[in-house]
């Protein structure tokens, strides 16, 4: 057989979601590639490798989203998470972007509530390893002049990850990562929430959850949007609370300077 | 000269799989008199930063860090990853260690990447399809790379040769240093019953540049490598065997699953020690 061949061979038997050694194609096809020995049969050599690649991915997937597990339980995670792998198998070489899918899996059955814890766990792998971004030196915020201001943009950190969830999910991973006995975890009840979930230059993992209006400029902003045009747009979907909205923006821009979200202001 | 002599491959000494679990007793701690150098994997510090890149960074500055790679997928017949190799290039000049290493495998195949260090069969076709993939490799990222013998868990009706046969002869071909795991050569050995010390004897001990010690799991009708145990008395054995024939070279303790505390894992490392300095 090719080294092609073989390759194929692997790739479609490793994903199969049960075991191959008493299925009667793959026995035949097994007999023709492989030697076995008086142990294993030469499907069943094969079949280890399938049986691997299950253990490894549904394992992995236990360590990045441990609420989640510990919320459904051992048997309902491994069955969605199977499911989902047979949606999305592996196609990038870190095993670190294998669950980044999965809340969109979990929306798309409907599982809003699961979908939303999802989105939080995976906001904390995300800010973990984004790329290190300096502070704001505040000598280049004086050098600003006043009229530049409505065209500065701002870069966030990297590290910046902002959630518009229907559920408070992030309560339930705070609750359960700071419970020592791990007890079982109480369900939220549906409540619009934004959080941010942000790298601290400690390198620690901090949310914080944002009122309505300071959330949407953030959003604004990183989009790429201006100051001047983000302040326009956010105020023309609030008229009757412009006049809040521009008094804000400065107190925003200070508390976000000094949570070391803003790495740079460029004019 | 040989491959070692011409790349001044270093003996390091002991070394141990450097991970997160034990980075407070090795970056704050001081470590073990009993580690010399340690081993990261290659695709964990692909990324763009945070704690595990401030972690290496300090590694770096107090040790000797040698990358070793499990996802280069250098069999597969895909193309090679050029974005990967790129990331790899920027990891090894961050680091700048002595070589690098990676696995005899593929990873990839019809698109997937399966995650797992697969095979090759042992022939003629297999060496002419990744020798060049190695010396593109070693050119591109401008450091000498040792390729590793993987476990395995079938074997190939198509080879053509032994597996040490086939290494030789690749490492020959590409011109590339071997990282003999001495652990995967036992399980390979048991799963596939050919002699061990054979492997051991058959392998070009000039292109050694070092050597690779775990556990392993019995599962009955095979043996599965775990690296979630200590060092197997028969594997101590044949590590013997194997630095007597390479001299002092490089040895690293893995330890991945059921990983404890940093202090058990010095103490194997003191008996690699042990064992390394009762055979030279």
């Amino acid at each position: 057989m090719k080294l092609s061949d073989l390759q194929k061979t692997f790739a479609e038997a490793l994903v199969l979601p049960s075991s191959i050694a008493d299925d009667a194609k793959w026995r035949s096809r097994g007999e023709t590639a492989f030697t076995g020995n008086d142990r294993v049969t030469p499907i069943g050599q094969l079949d280890i490798y399938r049986e691997q690649f299950w253990i490894r991915h549904v394992n992995c997937l236990r360590e990045d989203f441990p609420v989640l597990l510990a919320l459904v339980g051992d048997e309902k995670f491994e069955a969605i998470v199977r499911d989902y792998l047979d949606a999305f198998p592996p196609k990038k070489f870190q095993l670190r972007h294998l669950g980044e899918n999965l809340a969109d899996f979990l929306a798309k059955r409907d599982d809003e509530l699961l979908a939303d814890l999802a989105r939080v766990e995976w906001a904390f792998i995300d800010a973990f390893d984004a790329p290190d971004a300096p502070p704001l030196d505040p000598a280049t915020i004086g050098a600003i002049a006043e009229d530049d201001w409505p065209n500065a943009r701002l870069v966030l950190h990297p590290s910046l990850q902002l959630l518009r969830l229907a559920f408070p999910t992030n309560r339930m991973r705070d609750a359960w990562w700071s419970d020592k006995e791990k007890r079982p975890i109480e369900r939220v009840e549906r409540e619009p929430t934004n959080v941010v979930v942000y790298r601290h230059k400690t390198m620690l993992l901090y949310t914080e959850v944002m009122e309505a209006l300071p959330f949407e400029m953030l959003t604004l902003l990183a989009s790429g949007k201006s100051l001047g045009v983000a302040g326009d747009e956010l105020a023309a979907s609030h008229p009757d609370r412009a006049g809040e909205i521009e008094s804000s923006i400065g107190e925003w821009f200070t508390r976000w300077s000094a949570l070391g979200w803003i790495s740079r202001v460029v004019v | 000269m040989n491959f070692r002599e011409r790349h001044r491959i270093p003996d390091l000494g002991i070394g141990v799989g450097f991970r997160p679990k034990h980075a407070k007793d090795v970056l704050e701690g001081g470590g073990s008199k009993d580690v010399g150098w340690y081993e990261i994997v290659s695709e964990n510090y692909m990324v763009g930063g945070g704690r595990l890149m401030d972690n290496l960074q300090r590694l770096r500055d107090a040790y000797t860090v040698i990358p070793h790679g499990v996802c280069m997928s250098i069999g597969a017949v895909e193309k090679l990853d050029e974005d990967y190799l790129a990331r790899l290039k920027t990891l090894v000049r961050a680091i700048d260690p002595p070589y690098f290493t990676d696995h005899v495998c593929f990873c990839k195949a019809s698109g997937l990447d399966l995650h797992d260090l697969l095979p090759l069969p042992y022939t003629r076709e297999a060496i002419e399809h990744v020798a060049p993939r190695i010396r593109h490799v070693q050119q591109t990222i401008e450091k000498p790379f040792a390729l590793e013998n993987v476990s395995s868990y079938l074997a190939y009706k198509s080879s053509e040769m032994t597996e040490w046969e086939f290494i030789a002869e690749l490492a020959e071909k590409a011109d590339c240093g071997i990282l003999l795991d001495v652990n995967n050569v036992y399980v390979s050995a048991f799963n596939h019953g050919f002699d061990a010390e054979k492997f051991i004897d058959g392998i070009p001990a000039e292109r050694v540049v070092q050597i690779h010690l775990a556990g392993h799991t019995d599962k009955g009708s095979y043996l599965l490598d775990t690296h979630s145990d200590h060092v197997k008395a028969e594997v101590w054995a044949l590590y013997q065997r194997a630095i007597r024939r390479t001299g002092a070279v490089s040895t690293l303790i893995e330890w991945d699953e059921q990983i404890p505390t940093f202090d058990v894992l010095a103490k194997e490392a003191a008996l690699a020690r042990k064992h390394r300095d009762e055979a030279l």
